[in-house]
């Protein structure tokens, strides 16, 4: 892919209004960078990006021949695409094209130093003509995308998404660990904020599941081996009973393999006896019409909730993050209970019943007399079982008065944590995993369902503690792109992929345990086998051409060279020998 | 090493010339914030973009170093959070040998920083600029010092 004709760079340095021209002396930028080696054209222009200054570099590329362009402007994160567009439609390809900086980078960090932000601007504008340089065009390359999704893990969220997916026409794929599908939303007597309990809310859309043509339910089942790239996943799927494991094409993968309920062992005596449960517990037991103590049967007079179990506590590792289901939750089955027991009082930290309808809920609990009572951050409540009753003791902020109670019953607003496999499915699909020990999102705000994996999804609950209504908006939300992949039929993959020079490689196998997604393996076709890059599965991270002691991996568009150029231009810049006169 | 004064050699005009290697995900994003977030810092730092950190052979920073940059920073994904699951790790992995490789090569390890600033991390970014251009301007210009 070697380009051989000389380079010809357009330089086009934008103003973008006063935001980079108020700090830096533009004008003056771009006259210089016009004196560099193989620069034919530079100027500056007010905005680069709006349709005048794209139409710029469009019109300068067919006037003067340019075959590499440089921008300084803005953030490459923010208008590289525009960009790469731009000059491609003029005929230059997307990765001969090179952003600076200057606007995020330099004018906005540096606005009181006009002379020194100048200085840093031509400084970065020599190192990016250096780089255009040593830019190699590279083919745009797709690959074909086989119409079958594998949704992982068969609650709420895996249900919505195969449905979804099943109706637009596709194949779809559900395994579950587990030797029923729903979840835990299945188990719930009654969920908020509806009066229906989670069987019942699921029954229609398990119904669908299972008779639809398109979905194959595959139960007690995991996924052991996971390979191939987007479009073209080979997943293999063993039934954990009978230990037989199928081998699948797949297209795309949808992770939707939830939360555990987290069993607060060692806060407020949980498990010194069976009286104490968590909130998860109380809708494990069935509806009656009274409320009966799990150790003696005896009715429940009074009914204690403590909140924020196992939630929101600093500095402790897996359980910073809110659970957010608990505030609204707490509050509906205190006020439902609070008819059926003489008292219910809920002991919070804070309360946050954000939720469409959820405020509803918490002034359901008022007007049914639950008694709020807020205990400090730093003070949870205390309480003892030694007596042989559960005496809970806390300091009422609101009241400021230290209180003192013996209850029936005590239940623990306890967190979603990810579930105990979680590292496992991590791994196996290469995900990122946040503090809170859910999956991270590709991009917090702007990709908040697609991951680093390409063709992987993430979405309910294993994403981010959340209610089983959010896990049924994501779970629509990762079919949809899931099916927009499919429907597509095949998929752009990004050329800035490493590949290896067969002659300078020293078969020392580095590469292959170096690279994080398994894109390279030995070519044994070769004697001695040599290192090869299966580019589908290359995510261009580089970590492989820097492990080569060798140096026989390039990493395309992030080449040695095209970095070393950089910090040369930077460093060793002598106007005479690399423009002015000579130029 | 003899902390030789070095400050001899400055010259009021002398700033200390920062390479900055920023991986494009988290720091790069990071130093985006900090522009966005109008933070001033320094303008000693060349930033430049890899895809991760796990790119950077030791030679780039060696050979910055060799090619007169007074100091160099490198900043990444926090472990744990790297965009290529692990490339951060690489790097650090990396970096403890390296440091022993600088002071063998008679170059004071203060003049190298690896930081870990994710894209909402714009403080902390602009911080270590801050911190390495500090440090960087006591040692004086970049020389080899043996001991």
């Amino acid at each position: 892919m070697s380009d051989t004709q000389e380079p010809r760079i357009g330089v086009f340095v934008c103003h973008c209004g006063h935001n980079i021209a108020g700090y830096v002396d533009v004008e003056k930028v771009a006259k210089q960078a016009g004196e560099l080696p193989n620069v034919v054209f530079s100027a500056d222009e007010m905005f680069m990006c709006s349709d005048a200054g794209q139409q710029l570099i469009k019109d300068k590329i067919k006037e003067l021949n340019l075959n590499r362009v440089v921008v300084a402007s803005c953030s490459p994160r923010m208008h590289e695409p525009t960009f790469r567009r731009a000059v491609e439609e003029a005929g230059v390809n997307r990765y001969q094209f090179d952003q600076v900086n200057l606007r995020e980078h330099v004018s906005w960090c540096h606005q009181n130093e006009w002379d020194k932000a100048t200085e840093k601007a031509w400084d970065l504008v020599r190192m990016s003509v250096a780089r255009a340089r040593k830019l190699e065009s590279f083919p745009v390359k797709t690959v074909r995308v086989t119409p079958r999704t594998l949704v992982v893990g068969g609650g709420i969220a895996g249900l919505r998404a195969a449905m979804d997916i099943a109706e637009r026409g596709f194949e779809v794929v559900l395994v579950e660990k587990d030797s029923e599908l729903g979840g835990h939303v299945r188990k719930h007597t009654h969920i908020f904020p509806t009066d229906r309990s989670g069987a019942d809310i699921l029954k229609p859309l398990l119904k669908d599941v299972k008779n639809h043509e398109r979905i194959t339910v595959m139960l007690n089942s995991k996924v052991t081996e996971f390979d191939g790239y987007i479009g073209n996943f080979i997943v293999t799927v063993k039934n954990e009973k009978t230990g037989i494991g199928e081998k699948l094409d797949i297209g795309t993968v949808i992770v939707t393999t939830g939360f555990e309920p987290f069993k607060p062992t060692g806060y407020y005596s949980y498990g010194e006896t069976p009286d104490i449960i968590t909130l998860a517990e109380l809708q494990e037991i069935p509806r009656t019409e009274g409320l009966f103590r799990p150790s003696d049967g005896k009715p429940v007079k009074r009914l204690v909730f403590i909140g924020c179990v196992g939630s929101r506590e600093p500095g402790k590792l897996g359980h910073e993050h809110c659970s957010r289901y608990c505030c609204s939750a707490t509050a509906k089955a205190a006020g439902d209970l609070a008819t059926r027991v003489d008292e219910v009082m809920i002991l919070y930290q804070d309360v946050r019943t954000y939720g469409k309808g959820h405020e509803e809920l918490h002034r359901l609990a008022r007007k049914n007399h639950v008694i709020y009572s807020k205990f400090p951050r730093d003070s949870k409540p205390k309480v003892d079982t030694t007596s042989g009753k559960i005496q809970v003791s806390w300091h009422d902020v609101l009241a400021d008065v230290d209180l003192e109670i013996d209850t029936d019953l005590l239940v623990l607003s306890s967190a979603m944590v990810p579930p105990e496999d979680m590292a496992e499915t991590a791994k196996m699909f290469s995900l990122t995993r946040s503090p809170d020990g859910f999956f991270n999102p590709e991009h917090i705000k702007l990709a908040p369902l697609t991951t680093h994996t390409a063709g992987v999804m993430i979405a309910g609950t294993a994403q981010a503690a959340k209610n089983a209504s959010e896990a049924v908006i994501d779970a629509s939300g990762a079919a949809a792109k899931a099916v927009s992949l499919m429907a597509a039929g095949e998929v752009e993959i990004e050329s800035t992929v490493s590949h290896v020079i067969p002659d300078l490689c020293s078969s020392c196998h580095t590469c292959v345990t170096a690279c994080p997604y398994g894109a390279i393996s030995m070519d044994s076709e070769h004697d001695p086998p040599i290192a090869f890059v299966q580019e589908a599965k290359c995510k261009g991270c580089g970590t492989c051409a820097a492990a080569c002691p060798s140096g026989a991996i390039v990493m395309y568009h992030s080449t040695d060279e095209q970095i070393m150029t950089m910090v040369e231009a930077f460093l060793c810049y002598s106007p005479v020998a690399d423009g002015g006169e000579s130029a | 090493m003899t902390v030789q004064t070095t400050t001899e050699k400055t010259d009021a005009d002398w700033e200390p010339r920062i390479v900055a290697y920023c991986c494009n995900w988290c720091s790069y994003a990071g130093a985006d914030l900090a522009g966005t977030s109008r933070i001033q810092y320094p303008t000693n730092a060349r930033i430049l973009r890899v895809n991760c950190t796990g790119r950077l052979a030791t030679e780039f920073i060696l050979a910055a170093l060799d090619m007169g940059a007074d100091g160099v920073l490198v900043s990444g994904c926090h472990p744990g959070d790297c965009h290529y699951t692990s490339g951060n790790i690489k790097a650090r992995a990396r970096w403890a040998l390296m440091e022993t490789a600088l002071e063998q090569a008679g170059v004071d390890p203060r003049r190298v920083r690896l930081q870990w600033a994710s894209a909402s991390e714009a403080q902390i970014f602009a911080d270590g600029v801050k911190t390495i251009t500090e440090q960087v301007r006591k040692l004086g210009p970049i020389r080899r010092e043996w001991k």
